[in-house]
C-alpha cells in the first residue's frame, strides 16, 4: 500500500494519476448538434489579450445534457470557442489546491494542425490534447497542474475550434 | 576595431527623439530607419550568420532564437559594442539611464510568434526592450511589433486595445519602454523569414 507522499511522488514522475484521449467518445451527429446549439445561444468576447484572446458560454449544458455527456457529479460546464489568432495562456488557468478531473471534449467541426489542450505538472509537458473532433481529454490535476490552448494559427482562415470543459471529483 | 554602431544616426537629432518619446502613444517608443548604413549592415549579417540558433517554445511564444548569452565572440563584441554606441544616446532622450545590454538574434519562420506580454518582471531590471530588423532573404508577410493600449482600474488591468502596428523593415529600430502597461506581440508570421536582433538595455 502507497502512502500519499509515494502517491504525489509517483504522480510528479508520471506527470498525473490520469491523463487520457478517448477518440470517438461521441458521433459526429452529436458533435454537429452540439456546436450549432453552442452558437444559437451566442458566445461571449474575452479580450484582455495578455491572458487569452476567445469566446466563452458558460453554463453552456443543463444539467441533464452535462451529465448525459460526462457522467454525474459533474459542475458546470464551459464552452469555448477559438478562431484564427486565438489562445489561452497558462498563467489565465484557474489553479486548483485540491483535485479535479477536467474533461474536455472536442466538438469542431474539424481538425486543426497545432491547436492543441497542453497540461503541465511544474513546468513539464505531460498531457496533450489533439485537435481532434469527438474525442474526450480526461486529467487529472492538482494545484501543480497548468492548462493552456495553444494558439490557434492565421494558416489555418477558416479554423473553428470548439471544447466543452467540465470539472468533476476524482473517484467519481 | 571601431563598432559598426558608432556609424548610425541616433545619435544625431537628440531633440527630436526626446519630442517622439514623449509624444508616442500606446506608450513611450520611438522608431528609426536606416539605422546603419549599408555595408555595415552586411558586417552585421555575417556575425549574425555565423551564431547558431535553436528552436524555443512555450504557451506564448514559438521562434527560433540564439542562447541568451552568445556563443561566438563576434556576437558578443557586437552587443557590446551596440550598448557603448546606443546606450548614452538613449540615456539623453528617454530619461532612464542605461549602461549594459544583452543581445539575442531571432528567426520567426511560418507559424511563429509572440503573444501578448509586457517585458516587465520585478527583479531582472529592464529598462527599455529593442528590436533591430535584419534583411531577410523571403521578407515575411506578419511579423509585425503590435503595441496595445492597456486601460488600469483600481489597480487591475481592465482592457487591452491594438493600438499601432510597426511592420519588420531591415534596418529599422524600435526601442520602448518597459513597464507594467507596454504590452506588446509579434504577429505570426505566415510566410517567409523575419530576421531580428532584440533585447534589452539595463540600469
Amino acid at each position: 500500500m502507497s502512502t500519499p507522499d509515494e502517491l504525489d511522488a509517483l504522480a510528479g514522475l508520471l506527470g498525473s494519476r490520469t491523463a487520457t484521449i478517448t477518440p470517438n467518445a461521441i458521433s459526429a451527429a452529436i458533435v454537429a448538434e452540439l456546436r450549432e446549439r453552442l452558437a444559437r445561444i451566442g458566445y461571449r468576447r474575452y479580450a484582455l489579450l495578455d491572458r487569452g484572446s476567445y469566446e466563452y458560454l458558460d453554463d453552456a449544458l443543463d444539467a441533464g445534457r452535462a451529465r448525459a455527456l460526462f457522467g454525474d457529479a459533474i459542475g458546470p460546464v464551459r464552452a469555448l470557442r477559438l478562431g484564427p489568432g486565438d489562445y489561452l495562456l497558462a498563467h489565465h488557468d484557474h489553479l486548483h489546491d485540491h483535485r479535479q478531473v477536467e474533461l474536455v471534449l472536442d466538438v469542431s467541426a474539424a481538425a486543426v494542425p497545432g491547436a492543441e489542450v497542453h497540461y503541465r505538472r511544474r513546468g513539464q509537458l505531460f498531457h496533450r490534447a489533439p485537435s481532434q473532433p469527438g474525442a474526450l481529454s480526461t486529467v487529472e490535476r492538482d494545484g501543480a497542474v497548468t492548462c493552456h490552448h495553444t494558439y490557434v494559427s492565421r494558416r489555418y482562415p477558416a479554423a473553428e475550434i470548439v471544447r466543452l470543459v467540465a470539472r468533476r471529483q476524482p473517484g467519481r | 576595431m571601431d563598432s559598426v554602431w558608432n556609424s548610425t544616426v541616433l545619435g544625431r537629432d537628440e531633440a527630436r527623439l526626446q519630442a517622439m518619446w514623449r509624444a508616442a502613444a500606446p506608450f513611450a517608443h520611438v522608431v528609426i530607419d536606416d539605422l546603419l548604413p549599408g555595408d555595415h549592415l552586411d558586417a552585421v549579417l555575417a556575425i549574425v550568420d555565423e551564431e547558431p540558433v535553436d528552436p524555443y517554445e512555450s504557451d506564448i511564444f514559438a521562434f527560433d532564437a540564439t542562447a541568451p548569452e552568445p556563443r561566438t565572440p563576434e556576437l558578443r563584441a557586437l552587443r557590446d559594442g551596440f550598448a557603448a554606441a546606443l546606450a548614452p544616446v538613449l540615456s539623453g532622450f528617454t530619461g532612464k539611464t542605461v549602461t549594459r545590454v544583452d543581445m539575442r538574434a531571432y528567426a520567426y519562420r511560418e507559424g511563429h510568434y509572440l503573444l501578448p506580454h509586457s517585458d516587465h518582471q520585478h527583479g531582472l531590471g529592464r529598462a527599455l526592450a529593442y528590436a533591430y530588423y535584419l534583411p531577410s532573404p523571403t521578407p515575411p508577410v506578419g511579423g509585425e511589433l503590435e503595441l496595445f493600449r492597456c486601460t488600469i482600474a483600481g489597480g487591475e488591468l481592465t482592457s487591452t486595445e491594438r493600438a499601432l502596428l510597426v511592420e519588420p523593415k531591415a534596418n529599422r529600430l524600435v526601442v520602448f519602454d518597459v513597464n507594467d502597461v507596454s504590452l506588446h506581440q509579434v504577429r505570426e508570421v505566415t510566410h517567409g523569414l523575419r530576421l531580428s536582433l532584440a533585447g534589452w538595455f539595463y540600469p
